[in-house]
């Protein structure tokens, strides 16, 4: 037995005490117990769901295969365990179900699945934005309603802050960007179109905010224009 | 290493700004005790050369970055004409190249503009094809100066004038750029020198100089806000730069350079108004909202002079609530045509030939906002087409009225008033006076006796900084020792000296391009 097995195990007996305490690292052969909140999984599941064996989040890993992350396709079992567990009131760790330490991978137990080496700052970053996500205004609760996780934006890389999302990754799913002109073309003034501006192309990011107020950026200037977008309130 | 007191230092500024001490000389405190603003600091202790701005803590304790997250042969701040201009020139000549640029679109106020390229000639030889009469290099510097009121440094203007054909050649050869066969006129020049996009849009140019530089494999960050610029003592180059994207910041150290093409204050209320206190708050500005003034205080914290830059030129005639110049605001500087300006008390406030800050100061001490410009159909048609006043009205920027008193009535003017003013200037162009203001009255101003009517809303809003760092022929920046900053370089608005205190129509284009070039090929040139 190695020293970090010493020291989760020492961790897990603290962490008996307070319930609502989570390990904060743990090794690919731990798998944390979903039945410190959840007595049974049935209280939790879907009306017609099949009765699951097993107290771990593994069981449920065994049919909901975490794989195709790179597809911007909606992933609804992804997307309703992650909405309900990262509310600011549940106080659970990503550690909760995710294997982690700063620096290392992030991956599942049990599961030969990385999402790439995270840092305790990523980590940090990751939390905050998937607390948005579940619950804001913005265009990131908005795809989440469509069962739209992270990976349907960012693909298979972790996103740095400040770094954006690609016309392309957009539009996959939006549709192409003539037919986007012609969708959005005002009736009143048809040269007042955000998607065919004097400014040529440019990013969908630069109005569209995943995690921020998104905004038309052509008020910036144009203030008298009205511009309704997506995800546009605070 | 000179070994100086503290107080042998206080006493002689200059010799404290040069000394580079291994230790820090005196505590921050002692700086501010002694009222002088620059922080005399290390050069190998890792500390770096700062203003010790007080209530900024950070201000005389800046540590210098102990590594670096990147490295670029050059970094280029701001990626409009100059900097674009820039960074294709340094590639070309085999540099490795960021072009860093803190909106989240390129082109800055470049990109927004209209597409006018003042230049004596090109490669067409328009001119002569045209039968538009003689230009030369002397006669559009000669404009040029005229036109700045002779404050502008005639060696820059000559680079900017003689650089300004080749330039444009090198836009079309290599850049793909499309101009019209025609060439216009401007105000204060006295050729047709105005080269025009075929599209009538700074885009044109913008594209065209991306081009040339994505050839040679520049790359563009967009969201990239310079924060820093670090140099370690005032003997010392130019080191690097701090740069902040989205929550994180980064040090991006420079083997041979750091350009400066980020653009003027338009948008900087309190700078603009700090060095022009004339150009109150109430002013808009043309300007797109990235055209803040950090750039020349960072250059300035690292000892960088400035050179004019009380010299903000306003435009009278922006939209009164945005400041935008949209192409119906051209409709109110074709005073050949006999329009009226007007205030909400239905009067004339100054004659409409005046220069344009004589109209911006006329319109601002009156402290009546807005303005309005009246014309009459026979007026407007002169200007544009049918299409244009349609859709004008549909927008709202043109109000019409069958009369003037329907006019009046519509933008809320005391209507006898108006109709006062109107009569007179009518009745005084007939007998070729204008008593009021002595507007010279010529044969072609129509007189505004048949409706419909027309108006629409003018305010100044604040349109290009004249001044900024201050440069030499090499765009290399010069420090307040007279002496140049060693990779260091500034190009397009940010930099000063080149327009005087004013600047004629067209001009900016050759002085962005040229100047962009000149740092480019300076800043190649260095020393890695």
């Amino acid at each position: 037995m190695d020293w970090r097995w010493i020291g989760a195990l020492a961790f897990l007996l603290l962490a008996g005490v307070s319930e609502s305490q989570t390990p904060a690292r743990l090794t690919k052969a731990q798998v944390p117990s979903c039945t410190r909140c959840h007595k049974n999984f049935v209280s939790v599941l879907p009306h017609k769901h099949p009765l699951v064996a097993g107290k771990e989040i593994t069981a449920c890993l065994s049919c909901h295969v975490p794989l195709h992350f790179t597809k911007p396709e909606p992933k609804p079992f992804s997307t309703t365990i992650h909405r309900v567990h990262v509310r600011a009131d549940v106080k659970i760790h990503c550690t909760g179900c995710h294997t982690w330490s700063p620096g290392k991978s992030l991956g599942l137990p049990k599961q030969m699945v990385s999402f790439g080496k995270v840092s305790k700052g990523q980590m940090d970053l990751i939390k905050e934005i998937f607390r948005s996500w579940s619950g804001s205004l913005y265009l990131d609760a908005l795809h989440a309603n469509r069962s739209i996780t992270c990976t349907g934006c960012h693909g298979n890389t972790l996103p740095d802050s400040g770094d954006t999302v690609q016309n392309d990754r957009c539009l996959g799913c939006h549709g192409n960007i003539v037919d986007l002109v012609a969708k959005t073309t005002p009736k009143d003034h048809p040269d007042r179109n955000p998607h065919k501006s004097h400014l040529g192309e440019i990013a969908c990011t630069v109005c569209h905010h995943g995690h921020s107020v998104s905004q038309a950026y052509c008020l910036g200037c144009h203030t008298k224009f009205i511009m309704k977008i997506p995800g546009g309130e605070r | 290493m000179k070994k100086k007191g503290i107080e042998e230092a206080l006493r002689n500024g200059r010799d404290a700004f040069e000394s580079t001490e291994s230790t820090i000389l005196c505590s921050r405190r002692d700086i501010l005790r002694g009222g002088i603003g620059v922080g005399v600091v290390a050069s190998t202790g890792g500390l770096a050369m700062n203003l010790a701005s007080p209530g900024t803590a950070e201000g005389a304790a800046r540590k210098l970055p102990t590594k670096w997250d990147e490295t670029y042969d050059i970094v280029v701040v701001g990626s409009g004409f100059a900097g674009l201009a820039a960074a294709a020139e340094a590639a070309k000549a085999g540099a490795k190249i960021l072009i860093l640029e803190k909106m989240p679109v390129y082109g800055g106020n470049s990109i927004i503009s209209s597409g006018s390229y003042v230049a004596w000639t090109d490669k067409y030889n328009l001119r002569e094809k045209l039968g538009l009469g003689n230009d030369s290099p002397e006669l559009h510097i000669e404009d040029t100066l005229k036109g700045g009121d002779y404050y502008g440094d005639p060696k820059l203007v000559e680079i900017m004038v003689k650089g300004a054909p080749d330039a444009l050649n090198w836009m079309i050869d290599e850049g793909g750029l499309k101009i019209r066969q025609v060439l216009s006129g401007g105000g204060g020049h006295s050729a047709f020198r105005v080269h025009i996009s075929e599209d009538s849009s700074g885009a044109a140019f913008c594209e065209a100089l991306k081009k040339i530089g994505e050839k040679y494999k520049t790359t563009m960050r967009l969201g990239a806000k310079v924060t820093w610029i670090w140099r370690a003592d005032q003997e010392g180059p130019v080191l690097g730069v701090e740069v902040e994207k989205g929550k994180k910041k980064q040090n991006i150290a420079v083997k041979k350079g750091l350009v400066i093409a980020s653009g003027g204050f338009g948008r900087d209320i309190k700078m603009r108004q700090a060095y022009n206190p004339s150009v109150v708050p109430e002013y808009n500005s043309t300007n797109q909202p990235g055209a803040t003034g950090e750039m020349i205080r960072y250059a300035q914290a690292i000892g960088a002079d400035t050179i004019q830059l009380n010299f903000v030129q306003l435009y009278p005639f922006g939209e009164a609530e945005t400041g935008l110049l949209d192409p119906y605001q051209a409709y109110a500087t074709r005073v050949g045509f006999g329009p009226i300006y007007v205030n909400k008390l239905g009067k004339r406030y100054v004659s409409e030939l005046e220069r344009r800050d004589v109209c911006a100061r006329a319109q601002m001490k009156m402290g009546l906002k807005p303005t309005y410009v009246i014309m009459n159909y026979k007026q407007m048609v002169k200007v544009g087409g049918e299409k244009d006043l349609e859709t004008g009205v549909a927008k709202g920027r043109f109000i019409k009225g069958d009369t003037i008193e329907e006019l009046g009535r519509k933008l809320n003017i005391p209507v006898p008033d108006l109709v006062e003013t109107v009569n007179n200037y009518n009745r005084n162009m007939k007998e070729g006076k204008d008593p009021e203001f002595n507007k010279r009255i010529n044969k072609d101003m129509l007189p505004l006796d048949e409706g419909p009517f027309f108006a629409l809303t003018a305010w100044p809003a604040v349109h290009f900084c004249c001044g900024g760092l201050r440069i030499d022929v090499s765009a290399r920046v010069i420090d307040i020792w007279d002496k140049p900053i060693p990779r260091l370089f500034a190009c397009g608005e940010v930099a000063g000296g080149v327009m005087g205190s004013n600047r004629l129509n067209g001009n900016a284009y050759p002085s962005c391009t040229v100047f962009g070039r000149v740092a480019g090929t300076s800043a190649a040139k260095e020393k890695a």
